[in-house]
């Protein structure tokens, strides 16, 4: 084999072989697990623990949570991010305000995480200032804010997580489509700030984020070190449920954690799906 | 007023963190309901300087690791990102590259977890160095994919019609050309190595004892010390790569005002 041959089929190989040779693997050795094919306890082909996994209203649970958490933070971190840039849109063009920017994206998941359990638990530091201020009378008087079923810990780290990436991400977007001059253009035809902001500022920043927006949603629903360390155990993110199924000593859970990664896998891959479409069907009305 | 007050509310936000961490790990204890800890001591840092200790090990563990992960991922994803880029069947093999990614690694993690005991990698440093390449080199894919264009794909046949070998074309036209790209990747592949949890605590089963495992564990044992002195270690090289990193988000600037 020629060492031109060698260099045009090499790098689909290892691709192939390092990404999507695992990808199928893992998921259909999943399938087989959950469908009682293989693993420690098969007993030939059963779609029980599928019946008991769909049938447990736990599962269902833990979508919907993991959905809410993804959402709240989407929009919660969109709000934010957008605030911050249109109201001074070539603030974080600059070098020392993209600087401090960049930082927290420094901050692992996992420190982000410990810092907001030093923030919000019980005897954190937002409790010690609300007892030094004598807002609360005692420890146990301060509000659940972590490992609650709300998922309050698991939110705000992620919103604070996210927030400079999407700052960085639509001031980029602000500075390439070069939505400033639209927007005085917008003025020069006689439209209000409002209207401007509303038809043009808003569609020609969130239109071409759509896809990076939704694949951060999907990071965010499949989290787990955030979940793990500021979670409930009485609701449970999607990520941290199979694992600890998996990890459990009752053998008859392995299945089900099984069949939770492939129903995930399908949950994603529609998902994918929807956002694929929607996005399609933007850009036929693009004139 | 508004606005500079508003301003210096944003700064507080980012830095708070950064602060409160270092503050915590200088401290030694921290009764309710004082706002800082009560005494404060070096002994935790003067600890990372003697080479038995746990932290020191993970560290540079962690560092070899991340560096191994990011030169090889880098290198690959580079080699191979070319020949994708060209590929008939570019777009479907692209759309392979984002499923590490939306499938959550630690869910691939543990659906892959039977192939790394079978193979005896399970709980060795070689299987959390493959499973990580697992998840880089396609994230390095499409960082690439976009370097490549029909310009650059002229720019390389130019060097065979001159007589340059493929060696050539990388050596003298492609890698200098990309350079400011490759080594963007590279520390973002060292990144994702270097904040990686889930992934590394199954397949290493807890053996391949990263910071990032290092600082759940402080934090399971509640020893809050020890646990921001290893945050402050995982955050303190990003910092660094991001200080060097500035040079070309500071290049797009030159011409704007500082603040």
């Amino acid at each position: 084999m020629s060492y031109r041959m060698l260099n045009q089929w090499v790098g689909p190989i290892i691709f192939i072989a390092l990404s999507v040779v695992p990808l199928l693997l893992g998921i259909g050795y999943a399938l087989l697990y959950s469908l009682g094919l293989t693993g420690i306890i098969n007993n030939g082909f059963t779609l029980a623990h599928w019946h008991t996994l769909l049938q447990d209203a736990s599962f269902w649970e833990t979508i919907g949570f993991s959905l809410v958490v993804a959402l709240s933070t989407m929009v919660i971190s969109i709000a934010l991010a957008l605030g911050l840039v249109l109201r001074e849109p070539t603030r974080f063009q600059r070098p020392i305000p993209s600087f401090l920017m960049y930082m927290p994206l420094a901050i692992p998941a996992i420190v982000m995480a410990f810092f907001i359990f030093q923030m919000f638990a019980k005897g954190g530091w937002l409790s010690r200032i609300a007892f030094q201020l004598k807002i609360i009378p005692e420890l146990q008087s301060f509000p659940d804010l972590i490992n609650d079923n709300l998922g309050i810990g698991i939110i705000v780290s992620h919103i604070l997580m996210a927030v400079p990436f999407l700052v960085l991400f639509f001031t980029n977007i602000y500075q390439n489509e070069d939505i400033d001059a639209y927007r005085k253009l917008a003025f020069t035809m006689g439209t209000s700030r409002k209207m401007s902001l509303w038809y043009v500022q808003l569609p020609m920043l969130l239109r071409p984020a759509q896809p990076t927006l939704f694949l951060y949603f999907l990071f965010v629903m499949g989290s787990y070190e955030i979940p793990l360390l500021l979670g409930s155990q009485s609701k449970q993110m999607i990520a941290v449920l199979t694992i600890q199924k998996m990890q459990r000593y009752n053998l008859a859970d392995i299945p089900q954690a099984y069949a939770i990664s492939v129903a995930y896998t399908v949950v994603v891959i529609l998902l994918l799906y929807i956002m694929v479409w929607v996005s399609q069907k933007n850009r036929s009305y693009d004139p | 007023m508004t606005r500079k007050l508003s301003r210096l509310a944003l700064w507080v936000i980012v830095l708070f963190p950064f602060g409160f961490i270092l503050t915590l790990s200088f401290g030694q204890r921290w009764p309710y309901p004082r706002l800082f800890p009560q005494s404060w001591t070096l002994s935790n840092w003067i600890e990372i300087g003697q080479s038995g200790a746990g932290i020191t090990s993970s560290f540079w563990l962690s560092l070899s690791l991340s560096l191994s992960v990011a030169i090889i991922a880098t290198t690959l994803s580079f080699w191979g990102s070319r020949q994708i880029a060209f590929h008939p069947q570019k777009q479907v093999l692209l759309r392979f590259a984002y499923f590490p990614y939306v499938f959550a690694p630690v869910i691939l993690a543990a659906c892959l977890q039977y192939f790394f005991v079978r193979s005896g990698l399970y709980g060795q440093l070689a299987g959390v160095l493959i499973a990580q390449l697992c998840i880089t080199i396609p994230y390095g894919l499409l960082f690439f994919s976009s370097f490549w264009n029909p310009k650059r794909k002229a720019m390389e046949e130019s060097v065979y019609t001159l007589g340059g070998n493929v060696w050539q074309a990388y050596r003298m036209v492609l890698i200098p050309t990309a350079r400011p790209t490759i080594l963007t990747c590279f520390f973002q592949l060292f990144l994702i190595s270097w904040f990686e949890y889930g992934l590394t605590q199954l397949i290493g089963v807890g053996k391949v004892d990263t910071l990032t495992l290092r600082v759940f564990q402080y934090v399971n044992e509640s020893n809050i010390f020890l646990a921001a002195l290893a945050s402050v270690l995982l955050i303190m090289p990003p910092i660094v790569l991001l200080w060097l990193n500035k040079r070309y988000i500071f290049r797009l600037n030159t011409n704007k005002d500082l603040l």
